[in-house]
């Protein structure tokens, strides 16, 4: 069976917000981003990928990972511009549909991943975390990730058997185009959109979100540490948050641990309806998007139809309970 | 970081002020008005005043040869400023030091300059002094991409991370230096990623959108008054006309479309379409502005063409500070 | 004030006179700084700074990187906002990497700027051979600097002139290069103990004589001084002037010496081609051309990089053997 393409998102803007000065968030400059991507190929191919579609974008950093790998595998890329923002995820997740990827690696954040998700709503996804406040990419050695892509992209393992349906935000707003946010979408006491990071506690009015994990960092954490929602259950979290309420010590930021004001907290069912009315600033996974002016309103409800997410753990366990590396006594891998 | 109204407003205007005052400028360059050459600001409005309004005439920036904006933004009296481009006695450096040294130290204006990367280092002695006199003044140095591959820049980015130094390095990278696009010039995209080599935070913002530079300058000047050190603004942002003047001297090393794309994103439009849509700055009242700024304009214009020459016995002077000049 | 020929207990070597001279000025302003490679941990390469870090502390006695731009700059933006810096600049070769800090930002922001800025700026930086550090560490560059306006260039031979032109520097409000000789780091001489200036551009006559004038800069006094014993022996009276300053220069006292003694000999340690040496000569024909018995002569290095070995560079630099026999070159030559 010849094995599917993998595809390659590389977001060169990830990881690079005002987080680095209000808060204490890494850095990954886009040179890290080109070992990534290398390690990622290398493990891809070791697993038996051997064609893949990649992002173009204007700092290279797949043309540079390329350079002197020295794999045999075919590299493309898909026919999108270099605009160097969101849209070139977008644009190329759906070209990559096109092309049968499956599945797609992505280095970003949560708004990386949520671009692509746009485009294709059930992306089988391997996403590698080399963004900010990153609930929804893991921070993992991209070797093993890239290993675990190869795998599915083989056959050797089937997506179904290692891949979970995650849950998204749909949020429409009056007069403007449908959106989508993968974690959480946030209704803000803010004017402007201005270098987009959520930063001020005192700023949260409703939280909507897909998964509130206590064990995480970013708005998401605020509904983990009041009322745990895991990526498994069919459940969503509203949050009110604002002038008088108790406070919640939450780390809305890396490093950056402040008392949010807590209204009330309750779950929302999958497909339930909840209303923002402006004026605000609607954030989605952690970025000021989309400004509704006073007396605007925005439909929001938590669904479970976003992207699948490989397991990267699970799938090499699975690997190695069927010795798909083991290279003899029957000569060669299942693997390759 | 909380912006008020008047703080958008006189963001506006003093964009407003920088893209009038340039394109008045680039017009008498092509009329041949004014001697020498001009690199004029058009398309970078946003970075200029989004970290200007954060900072007093006690805070000091370092500029390039691309150097009106920051003046115009510092606040800058534009006869002076017109009267200096056109080698007048009443300019800001009495008709000696022209467009590219254009200067107002009394504004904390420490020179437009005419050497690329120059500022840095001087960016970190006014920095250095801020903290040796006890203040909590910041310097912000303005450079480019290009400048970002001096030494200089190094140096000073060294030193100032190693002495915890009140200053912003402030990246104003239009993806060119001089006639070279930046994936001709360095192999890195985000000039960012430098700082975190020399110990200090570097981010990058949108270079268009006043508001985000607003932000973010709002943040890395706040930190450094605090005593938390340098950091690294990357703005992200584009020179609408050519490297000197308007149309340069034909010679293709960027694409119309390229040109238009980024027009599409114009700073001043931008923020304008921000400032109608909160209901602060109605279409009719944003163009009273920029009919009040012309008028302004076309008067510093008139007082500058209407300024003696220098003499020719000042020649000799101001070359150096004499024993008998009054104390500073 | 007291004047270079006023009596002097206290014998000082020049090593400590520059110390000295860093230290008063430090306690008499507290915006005097002293920043540079080395100076304030180890008390600088050659011992001047020894003992500030202890009086002064960190926040005014600076360990830069070795960082010659990043240092001169630091100065130009520090004294553009109201501080005194004296920076150090190791070896004088190493102004290269910061030329464009001293000669297009110091020496002319000021101009530039309509005269408003105005630069106190000293930069301290050592000069001259014969400690066998070869072509980057034992340069004399002092003539590129004279040539930009808006810079001035003094160059102290006596641990007296070490204090008192560092001293003036110091409090001068225009950047001043002070080119100290670290050959001349343990010549021991009068230097009072009390703070004084020795005016910049005022030259002395380090030795008064009738009928020939030797012009010495820098180092090259001491040698030119015995030049002037051993042609004394020959019946030659030789008056030995010491610019001092050599921007701005005090033309007038070597003119009015070359008046009175009709030829003259200008000594330098740099390369002859083209040091400032061919600029005395040239002003001294210029103003006293009518007085001459001769063409004005002139001894310096040879056009080639400073050697390494001891014996080429013995040949290499300068001494009193060949400022004896140039001058009776040019008296040979007298009509």
């Amino acid at each position: 069976m010849a094995a599917a393409p993998i595809g390659i998102i590389a977001n060169p803007a990830s990881g690079k917000d005002i987080r680095r000065l209000v808060a204490h968030a890494s850095v990954f400059d886009n040179q890290e981003k080109r070992s990534i991507v290398r390690r990622a190929i290398l493990g891809a191919v070791a697993a038996g990928a051997d064609r893949f579609f990649f992002m173009p974008d204007p700092h290279l950093i797949v043309e540079q990972a390329l350079e002197g790998l020295g794999v045999e595998a075919a590299f493309e890329p898909v026919d999108s511009p270099r605009t160097g923002s969101a849209i070139d995820t977008t644009r190329s997740a759906a070209l990559m549909r096109e092309a049968g990827c499956a599945p797609v690696i992505t280095l970003g954040g949560d708004g990386t991943n949520r671009a692509a998700a746009k485009a294709w709503r059930d992306i089988p996804l391997v996403a590698i975390s080399t963004g900010t406040n990153n609930v929804f990419p893991r921070m993992m050695e991209a070797t093993i990730a890239g290993a675990a892509a190869g795998l599915v992209a083989s056959g050797a393992i089937a997506l179904d058997d290692v891949a979970q349906q995650a849950k998204t935000v749909h949020v429409r707003v009056e007069g403007g185009p449908e959106d989508l946010a993968l974690i959480d979408a946030v209704l803000l006491d803010e004017p402007f959109v201005g270098a987009k990071a959520v930063w001020q506690p005192t700023r949260l009015r409703t939280l909507v979100l897909a998964r509130a994990e206590p064990a995480a960092v970013g708005l998401s954490a605020i509904g983990g540490l009041l009322a745990p929602v895991s990526a498994r259950e069919d459940a969503g979290l509203l949050v009110h948050a604002g002038v008088g309420g108790d406070e919640l010590l939450a780390p809305i930021a890396p490093g950056l641990f402040e008392p949010v004001p807590i209204v009330s907290c309750r779950r929302l069912a999958l497909g339930e309806a909840v209303e923002f009315e402006g004026p605000g600033v609607i954030a989605l996974d952690g970025e000021r998007e989309v400004t509704l002016h006073r007396g605007q309103r925005a439909q929001l409800s938590v669904l479970r139809d976003g992207p699948f997410v490989i397991d990267v753990a699970r799938t090499l366990s699975l690997a190695a309970c069927r010795g798909l590396f083991r290279l003899s006594p029957n000569g060669g891998t299942d693997a390759r | 970081m909380d912006i008020s109204p008047e703080s958008l407003l006189d963001m506006h205007e003093r964009m407003v002020r920088i893209r009038t005052f340039e394109e008045e400028a680039g017009k008498l360059m092509e009329a041949g008005k004014v001697p020498g050459a001009l690199h004029l600001y058009v398309g970078e409005e946003a970075v200029a005043a989004g970290i200007m309004v954060h900072l007093s005439n006690d805070d000091q920036i370092t500029s390039t040869h691309r150097g009106h904006g920051h003046l115009v933004a510092k606040g800058g009296d534009l006869g002076r400023m017109f009267a200096e481009l056109f080698g007048r006695a009443t300019g800001y450096c009495k008709g000696k030091g022209g467009s590219m040294h254009i200067s107002d130290l009394d504004l904390g204006m420490l020179g437009a300059n005419g050497i690329v990367g120059a500022g840095p280092p001087i960016a970190i002695g006014a920095a250095f002094s801020n903290k040796y006199r006890g203040t909590t003044n910041v310097t912000c140095c303005f450079f480019g991409d290009g400048a970002s591959n001096e030494g200089t820049f190094h140096e000073a980015a060294n030193m100032a991370a190693l002495y915890r130094l009140p200053v912003v390095f402030v990246c104003e990278n239009n993806g060119y230096g001089e006639f070279t696009s930046q994936e001709r010039h360095q192999a890195i995209h985000d000039v960012a990623d430098r700082a975190p080599g020399y110990g200090m935070p570097g981010i990058v913002v949108d270079g268009m959108d006043a508001i985000a530079v607003y932000e973010a300058a709002g943040e890395a000047i706040a930190r450094a008054r605090r005593g938390e050190g340098p950091s690294l603004l990357e703005c992200k942002t584009y020179r609408f006309l050519d490297h000197v003047g308007v149309r340069g001297m034909g010679v293709v090393y960027r694409t119309d479309d390229e040109v238009v794309e980024w027009r599409r994103r114009d700073p001043i439009v931008l923020l304008e379409e921000r400032l109608a849509g909160a209901g602060l700055l109605p279409a009719e009242e944003a163009a009273a502005v920029r009919e009040r700024v012309l008028g302004q304009v076309k008067a510093a214009i008139a007082y500058a063409e209407s300024s003696p020459h220098p003499d020719p016995s000042a020649l000799l002077q101001d070359v150096y500070t004499l024993a008998t000049d009054a104390p500073r | 004030m007291t004047t270079p020929e006023a009596p002097a207990a206290r014998q000082l070597p020049y090593v400590l006179a520059i110390t000295e001279a860093l230290a008063q000025s430090m306690r008499s302003d507290p915006n005097v700084f002293l920043a540079g490679e080395d100076v304030a941990l180890y008390g600088g390469v050659f011992g001047t700074s020894r003992g500030l870090l202890n009086e002064f502390g960190p926040q005014r006695v600076i360990d830069t990187p070795i960082s010659e731009s990043g240092i001169a700059g630091l100065a130009v933006g520090a004294a553009a906002t109201g501080l005194r810096p004296i920076i150090e600049i190791m070896f004088m070769d190493f102004v290269t990497v910061c030329m464009d800090e001293i000669v297009n930002q110091a020496a002319k922001m000021k101009y530039m700027f309509g005269g408003k800025a105005s630069l106190p700026i000293t930069i301290r930086t050592m000069a001259g051979g014969g400690m066998s550090m070869a072509a980057q560490h034992s340069q004399s560059l002092e003539a590129w600097f004279c040539h930009v306006p808006g810079l001035k260039v003094v160059m102290p031979a006596t641990p007296y002139d070490a204090k008192g032109l560092l001293i003036a520097a110091i409090r001068d409000d225009n950047p001043v290069l002070v080119i100290e000789s670290k050959l001349s780091l343990g010549l021991t001489g009068e230097v009072p103990e009390e703070m004084y200036e020795v005016p910049i551009g005022r030259a002395r006559v380090a030795r008064e004589g009738a009928n020939f004038t030797i012009v010495a800069i820098g180092r090259m006094l001491g040698e030119a001084l015995k030049a002037a014993d051993e042609l004394a022996a020959d019946g030659l009276d030789v008056e030995v002037i010491d610019p001092r300053s050599l921007q701005p220069l005090d033309t007038e006292t070597i003119v009015t010496s070359v008046r009175k003694t009709h030829r003259a000999l200008v000594v330098h340690e740099a390369v002859r081609f083209g040091g400032i040496g061919a600029e005395i000569a040239a002003q001294v024909q210029e103003e006293a051309f009518d007085y001459l018995d001769a063409p004005v002569g002139r001894v310096g290095a040879p056009f080639a990089p400073v050697p390494f070995s001891p014996v080429l560079e013995a040949e290499y630099i300068p001494n009193a053997a060949r400022i004896a026999a140039e001058a009776r070159r040019v008296i040979g030559k007298a009509v």
